[in-house]
């Protein structure tokens, strides 16, 4: 399985380029997509799901290339969670699926298989009965992330998936995308960096259409070394000016006080020793200081 | 085809359809039984037109089309064909409770005309009344890309062919023929040809629908 983009641009009418000249290449496995709002993501993944054309460049997956007459193959190896969808409001959770998977052209012993299995992955099954304007954001999403795998596909592409789920629905859910990934390719856009650093080895970082960074997660923690410190705070005038002249990712009261997590070029001060670097910190870093 | 049921006949489309047909009986006098049909064809039309104009449109307010956009068209085609079917029965079977709610007004029968004839000739004509502008407003919406253009111009043309213009320049070619026949000569049958480019017009477009469908595109 492999998906291959060369250059690929899409600029609206309003000549705004939402995706300028990216190129990627995803093999097995799942790859993240990262990026502040407005970066471009889920416009690239409309692209991939050929639900938008490309202005300029070349897609292909599995060797088939991203064209009218191929839309078709294309179309039935894909899966996809928008990020926002609300499935047919009068219909139950199982109603809707199976129309879905009909639409699929799975016959009704394999749909019905198939939702049983990932009703149960997703905690969904007691609430089948229900109709889907009767559920909450988090159990929607679900019932969409559900729509998405029901055909199987070889590349499914999730655009926040685990947006309003409670935590531990969100390890539930982050486990069935790394059992649906081992032998296909997700591409997995989530504002919370930390379902992508439990799940991804590959990422890439999106800002104003462009790709920041294109690479494992490991390479982008390097690059973040040594400009992580943890401070010792002092008063709330002390905190404020470090807000001011750095970033702050985080605050930890420890026995010793109130320390700050601190990302920049130059280390803060003599108080201040160089700290483990976490994928956030790392993003916050590529974002601010290697564009 | 119970899936389909639920998903084009929400309750406020029912609400609202039984309501103007109440409506349109109370408020639109009769005299004779033989008016019945002449004054609620048109406004079948009329509401078919507002009825069916959201049968594939209704998949781009939640989004769904994105979903939808990856599974196969015949998939796609044979539902919004079904979805139609299935409007197109509810609004005859609408057209016909309608009819006979008329009667609140005790209309005068004539003796030379079989009640139930009228009855039948009215339904032939409004089946297709509800066909041809339930599948012209779903084309015109589907291809304007917006469901308010769709609706406004199929309007536009539905006030153009229900007017003394219409009559006088079309004559039994137009669509609403049925309307504006005289009355008084029930044996002219001449009304049809209106009727039968309807029928015609609406099979051209129901076999357009997989056209239609990719002339909708995904309106991003």
């Amino acid at each position: 399985m492999s998906i291959n983009m060369d250059n690929v641009t899409v600029t609206f009418k309003n000549k705004v380029t939402a995706v300028d000249h990216v190129s990627m290449s995803m093999e097995h496995g799942i790859y993240g997509l990262l990026g502040e709002n407005g970066a471009g993501k889920t416009t690239l993944m409309r692209v991939l799901t050929t639900i938008i054309k490309p202005g300029e460049g070349r897609i292909d997956l599995n060797g088939i290339p991203y064209t009218e007459e191929n839309y078709g193959k294309i179309r039935q190896r894909i899966g996809y969670l928008p990020q926002e969808i609300n499935l047919y409001p009068d219909l139950t959770v199982r109603e809707c699926l199976e129309y879905l998977g009909g639409l699929s052209r799975l016959t009704k012993a394999e749909c019905k298989k198939r939702i049983d299995y990932y009703l149960e992955r997703t905690s969904l099954t007691d609430h089948q009965r229900k109709k889907n304007r009767q559920l909450s954001g988090g159990m929607k999403r679900r019932v969409g992330l559900i729509q998405a795998l029901l055909n199987e596909p070889e590349f499914l592409v999730v655009d926040e998936p685990t947006t309003g789920l409670d935590p531990e629905e969100r390890i539930r859910i982050r486990n069935l995308l790394v059992d649906f990934s081992e032998s296909r390719t997700v591409l997995f856009s989530t504002h919370v960096v930390e379902d992508l650093a439990a799940t991804c080895n590959q990422l890439a970082v999106m800002k104003k259409g462009s790709f920041l960074y294109c690479g494992s997660v490991y390479e982008l923690l390097e690059q973040a070394k040594g400009h992580v410190w943890i401070c010792p705070a002092g008063t709330d005038d002390d905190i404020r000016r470090m807000e001011r002249e750095y970033h702050v990712s985080s605050k930890q009261y420890t026995e010793e006080g109130l320390k700050i997590k601190i990302i920049g070029d130059k280390s803060p001060g003599l108080d201040c020793y160089p700290a483990d670097v976490s994928l956030e910190d790392a993003y916050i870093y590529l974002m601010n200081y290697c564009s | 085809m119970k899936t389909e049921i639920k998903i084009c006949l929400p309750v406020y489309k029912i609400v609202y359809s039984v309501l103007f047909m109440i409506l349109l009986s109370l408020v639109r006098g009769i005299s004779f039984v033989h008016e019945i049909g002449i004054a609620m064809q048109v406004y079948v039309g009329l509401l078919a037109l507002i009825f069916c104009a959201d049968t594939y449109e209704t998949e781009f307010q939640g989004h769904r089309f994105e979903v939808l956009a990856l599974r196969p068209l015949a998939g796609r085609v044979k539902a919004i064909r079904r979805r139609l079917l299935i409007q197109f029965i509810y609004l005859c079977i609408l057209s016909s409770v309608g009819y006979v709610c008329f009667y609140w007004q005790s209309p005068q029968s004539d003796d030379s005309m079989n009640p139930l004839g009228l009855y039948g000739i009215y339904m032939a004509a409004a089946a297709v009344m509800v066909l041809f502008w339930g599948i012209l407003s779903m084309t015109l919406v589907s291809v304007g890309h917006n469901l308010w253009t769709g609706i406004g111009i199929a309007l536009l043309l539905w006030m153009a062919l229900n007017s003394s213009w219409g009559d006088s320049a079309l004559g039994k070619w137009n669509i609403f023929a049925f309307t504006y026949r005289d009355v008084t000569d029930m044996g002219n049958y001449s009304w049809l040809l209106g009727t039968g480019i309807a029928l015609l017009l609406s099979v051209i477009m129901a076999a357009a629908i997989p056209w239609t469908i990719k002339k909708r595109g995904m309106g991003i």
